[in-house]
């Protein structure tokens, strides 16, 4: 009751924001849509493991980073689009992703949590240092035409390949919804999540549960990798900022509130992209981000005191 | 006898430390700055997470330190010996004001909030360029004690000779039952009578100030300070891997970890100089899966293994 | 498994061991290995010492360099130092990158005195650090004020040279940290006095740290109508921003890029035609250049890739000069080779002679111009200076189809 009263009033917020940013310069709502729309798709990955799991994944941004070069070196050798890499890259990284779980992360379920958050910083490091060793630092990117695909209304020309991300994270969204509420592997894996030991004593398999979010996860993360390599460029760090932003707007939304990390995504990117809007203030557009953070949970935080 | 034997240990350690320039070099005297500055931080971590709450700000608190220190020095005519101790009650008295705001916030929300608040001072001494030098930092006019190893390896250690006695005063005092039983139990710890919030904000200010100490002995020792080298993520996560691997909640843990992972990264580089990081990845996952309660969890089991099979 | 690992690690160590050689003259290298401009720096400098060795070494003896890895942090950078200059005892250090790091080891440096040929560090405050009385300092690269002033030079001579390319108005997008920031002051200042060129500037921040939405600045560019947009950031940033460029159809008569590297497979991209950049080497001086082919192709041959940066032929470039101050010299005495390395002449592969002189602060300043190339049919061409030059500008840049 209380997460969907928070989503409705992050959702409510979003589009109040969007409807004044709208009407005083419409770029800024374009653009601070399609960031909202990157942020979310990479953010609610981890927001199903977090809210199932129950582990901070330190090494989110690592697994997206190995799956897009994976795309990128199948797509260099084929001469395929990697938007036809998607389901493949998604297939491999969910194969990867339950293979590190079989082999680290279930080893480390049942001792704090504080050791998981360091074991897959250390799978983060692997990963990413890694890929350094084999493929250097030097950056890689697929040069598309379709990703300058634009569109002209008046005056105003703007790029409308990034709104891909709003559908994916959408999509995502909704998907996930459906199959945590309609299919029986999926109230399973929500039972599990709110109750292990319940869960158990009803008599579902626990780890493999987990096991499968795990990889569902890295699967949604590995698809994103693919599509990530059509607007940005690759190398072996760029993984790691989104992982910081991701826990982040998973905080936000409140743990197991998919959906509300669509809000959430949604308010960062319209804020950012106001700041960015008027240029003494650029500089200070990261800041809105841990700004928007603390008063949310602090809000939160106050709002559950008095109730 | 055991706890004698541990003290007499601890002792000996200690000299070594304190002697260690007489007998070593310049590189190892450099080396072992660096292990202690991330020891010291180590165990601030660790002094907190007693409470049970994880903070991921050590870095913040590590660059608003060091930035007090140097701007100390630069805008307020100060000594480097007095914008160290300026450092530390600066980032003190940041926290202070902050752990009204934050403390009563728990488990991730707390390390969030935490870890938000150290971006916030990043970006802020990033955009105040007139006032802060910017991105591009500011630079002393030299290093304190003119960059003598060992007077600069002193002051480190002396360092963490503030955060050790802290450390083991917050386990002989009152301290230690308050911010166990917050921990285990907090009805509970308040239902007893404890005043949960006041135990918890005197951990988190003394924390942060020795993290701010630690921050302005750097600087000082290095002469120069930039947004991305004080508030580096590094100051954060690597504390914390410390920690973690040698063994939480206790003053010996963060140290021995700070050790392990300090020369193995160290001795690892010159062996691999292309590629060191990726087996230092691995070291990490392999302590973790396999010391789930690190070094000294793993030496109590063995030493309580072998106190049984003796009796 | 373990046998693999184990594997691995064998070969690592055999890959990075230097041989131990008795009557060697010790070189000590620092770079950030992790990153392709420090790998492959160390890896040209290892590229030099083997073809110095190779014709005889120097005063009968054989080079030796050893590498240690910064990491990019300031402290290990100051580690590094100690270790070279305690264990290994080296004659004179080499290497260097970011300025941040350089700021680390500038107190052990002037601890020892040693000879130091930097590769690296472009900002002003390093050189504030060092101050007027580091005579052992001899930093290759230019700094981050004679980069702008060498652009205005560059501009001025392009424009006297070909009549049909105006610039009045100059658009700066920079990438938020230092590296951005630095080139902002300086083309602020430089093109700005005078009122010669219109300046005007933002911010953004760089994929390489975490950002990669450039939409703000471009539009803060379009509305400016600039003759020449350039932006000072990452690799990471040049193909996305281009796509972008497009997809707001922002075409500018010049669009001009300044990261220190480019990505793989930039020049093979449609957009790339006729984008200008700053840099200091191509492969396509090859053409022109006898030292600058002799490098390429060595590097090339003895480790299978391509020199990615001009960090490869600038550390080739120091150990060379290196050589040749200690064989002018006859010693490795730090007084004796302060001399020599003064009086270095030394034709690199950079397409220019390289030779040391005052700065603002320091008194040993080698490189100050860099080039301004043209990416022409997936190749770098040199445009200016016009000694160096590899290829006539195309202009203007052709507007989005």
């Amino acid at each position: 009751m209380a997460m969907k009263r928070r989503t409705t009033i992050l959702v409510v917020l979003g589009l109040a924001a969007a409807f004044l940013v709208a009407l005083w310069k419409p770029t800024v709502l374009i653009y601070g849509v399609q960031q909202a729309g990157l942020y979310a798709a990479i953010a609610i990955p981890m927001g199903l493991v977090l809210g199932i799991v129950h582990i901070v994944n330190l090494a989110h941004g690592e697994f997206m980073m190995v799956a897009a070069y994976a795309t990128y070196f199948a797509c260099r050798a084929t001469g395929l689009d990697p938007l036809l890499a998607v389901l493949p890259s998604a297939a491999v990284t969910a194969l990867l992703g339950w293979v590190v779980y079989k082999l680290t992360i279930r080893r480390a379920l049942k001792a704090p949590e504080l050791n998981q958050l360091i074991l897959t910083f250390g799978i983060g490091i692997l990963l990413s240092q890694g890929v350094n060793l084999l493929f250097t630092s030097q950056t890689r990117k697929i040069s598309l035409e379709y990703v300058s695909a634009s569109m002209t209304i008046g005056e105003l020309s703007f790029g409308v390949w990034p709104f891909v991300f709003v559908i994916v994270a959408t999509a995502m969204a909704v998907g996930l919804k459906l199959f945590l509420t309609r299919t029986t592997t999926g109230k399973a894996a929500l039972a599990v999540g709110q109750n292990p030991r319940g869960a158990a004593i009803v008599g579902i398999d626990v780890d493999r549960t987990y096991g499968l979010v795990f990889a569902l996860a890295m699967a949604l993360v590995g698809g994103m990798g693919a599509l990530f390599l059509t607007r940005s460029a690759i190398f072996p760090g760029v993984g790691g900022p989104f992982t910081m932003k991701s826990f982040c707007l998973v905080a936000m939304a409140g743990i197991g509130n998919i959906p509300g990390i669509l809000g959430a995504s949604l308010l960062l990117g319209l804020s950012e992209s106001f700041l960015r809007a008027f240029r003494e203030l650029r500089g200070w557009a990261d800041i809105i981000f841990f700004v928007l953070i603390i008063v949310v949970i602090l809000g939160r935080s106050l709002k559950g005191r008095k109730s | 006898m055991n706890r004698n034997l541990l003290r007499l240990a601890a002792a000996l350690a200690g000299a070594a430390a304190v002697a260690l320039p007489a007998f070593a070099g310049a590189y190892p005297l450099q080396v072992a700055r660096n292990v202690i500055m991330y020891m010291a931080l180590a165990i601030t971590w660790d002094m907190l997470l007693r409470s049970g709450q994880i903070s991921f700000g050590i870095a913040g608190l590590f660059g608003i330190g060091a930035y007090a220190a140097v701007l100390g020095v630069l805008r307020a005519g100060m000594s480097p010996w007095l914008s160290i101790a300026f450092a530390a009650a600066f980032a003190g008295a940041a926290s202070f004001l902050i752990g009204f705001l934050i403390l009563r916030l728990r488990t991730m929300y707390f390390s969030i909030v935490t870890l938000a608040l150290a971006e916030i001072f990043r970006i802020v001494i990033h955009n105040l360029p007139e006032f802060t030098g910017g991105p591009e930092g500011v630079v002393l006019e030299g290093v304190i004690m003119k960059g003598s190893a060992s007077g600069l390896y002193w002051l480190t250690l002396g360092g963490l000779a503030v955060a050790l006695a802290a450390s083991w005063g917050f386990e002989k005092s009152r301290m230690h039952f308050a911010l166990t039983a917050i921990r285990n139990n907090e009805t509970s710890a308040k239902s007893s009578g404890i005043d949960i919030f006041r135990w918890l904000l005197v951990a988190f200010v003394v924390t942060s100030s020795i993290q701010g100490l630690l921050g302005g002995i750097y600087v000082q020792s290095y002469g120069f300070a930039t947004p991305d080298s004080v508030f580096d993520a590094n100051f954060t996560l690597l504390p914390l891997a410390m920690a973690l691997l040698g063994g939480i909640h206790s003053t010996i843990g963060p140290v021995l970890g700070a050790i392990l992972l300090g020369l193995a990264a160290e001795w690892l580089k010159l062996r691999i100089p292309y590629g060191h990081l990726v087996v230092y990845g691995i070291i990490i996952i392999v302590v973790i899966l396999f010391m789930p309660k690190g070094l000294y969890g793993l030496a109590r089991k063995v030493s309580g293994a072998a106190d049984r099979r003796r009796a | 498994m373990k046998r693999t690992f184990a594997i691995l690690v064998i070969a690592m160590l055999a890959t990075g061991a230097f041989a131990q050689t008795g009557d060697t003259i010790k070189i000590g290298g620092i770079w950030t290995l992790a990153d392709i401009t420090g790998k492959q720096g160390s890896m040209a400098a290892q590229q030099a010492i083997e073809e110095i060795n190779k014709a005889g070494g120097v005063l009968g003896r054989k080079l030796e360099l050893i590498v240690v890895d910064d990491e990019g942090k300031a402290d290990k950078g100051a580690a590094a130092v100690e270790k070279l200059m305690t264990v290994d005892n080296v004659e004179l250090l080499m290497g260097g990158m970011a300025s941040g790091v350089e700021l680390g080891k500038i107190p052990t440096f002037k601890k020892y005195g040693k000879v130091v040929v930097s590769t690296g560090a472009a900002s002003y405050k390093v050189e504030e650090a060092l101050g007027a009385d580091s005579s052992w300092y001899f930093h290759l690269h230019p700094w981050d004020y004679n980069q702008g002033a060498s652009y205005v030079e560059g501009w001025d001579a392009i424009q006297k040279q070909y009549p049909k390319i105006k610039i009045k108005k100059i658009f700066l997008a920079y990438e938020e940290g230092a590296f951005g920031k630095s080139s902002w002051d300086a083309t602020k200042t430089l093109f700005g006095t005078g009122g010669r060129y219109v300046v005007d500037g933002a911010s953004f921040k760089s994929a390489a740290l975490g950002g990669g939405d450039y939409a703000s600045v471009l539009e803060a560019a379009k509305s400016f109508k600039p003759d020449l947009f350039l932006w000072a950031g990452y690799d990471a940033d040049a193909l996305p921003m281009l796509e972008q460029a497009k997809a707001m159809k922002f075409s500018p008569s010049i669009y001009l890029g300044a990261p220190p590297g480019w990505p793989i497979g930039f020049g093979t991209s449609k957009l790339s035609e006729k984008v200008m950049l700053y840099g200091m080497w191509a492969p396509t001086m090859n053409d022109t250049n006898a030292a600058s082919k002799a490098f390429y192709k060595g590097f090339v041959a003895k480790y299978k890739e391509e020199p990615a940066t001009y960090f490869a032929p600038l550390s080739y470039s120091a150990v060379y000069i290196i050589a040749d101050a200690i064989k002018l010299a006859g010693t490795t005495e730090t007084a004796a080779l302060i001399k020599a390395l003064e009086a270095t002449k030394y034709a690199s592969p950079l397409g220019e002679t390289i030779s040391f002189s005052k700065s603002n602060i320091i008194a040993h300043q080698g490189i100050r111009r860099q080039k301004i190339l043209q990416w022409q049919s997936g190749r770098q061409e040199v445009i200016w200076p016009f000694e160096a030059k590899t290829a006539t500008p195309v202009y203007p840049f052709p507007a989005w189809k």
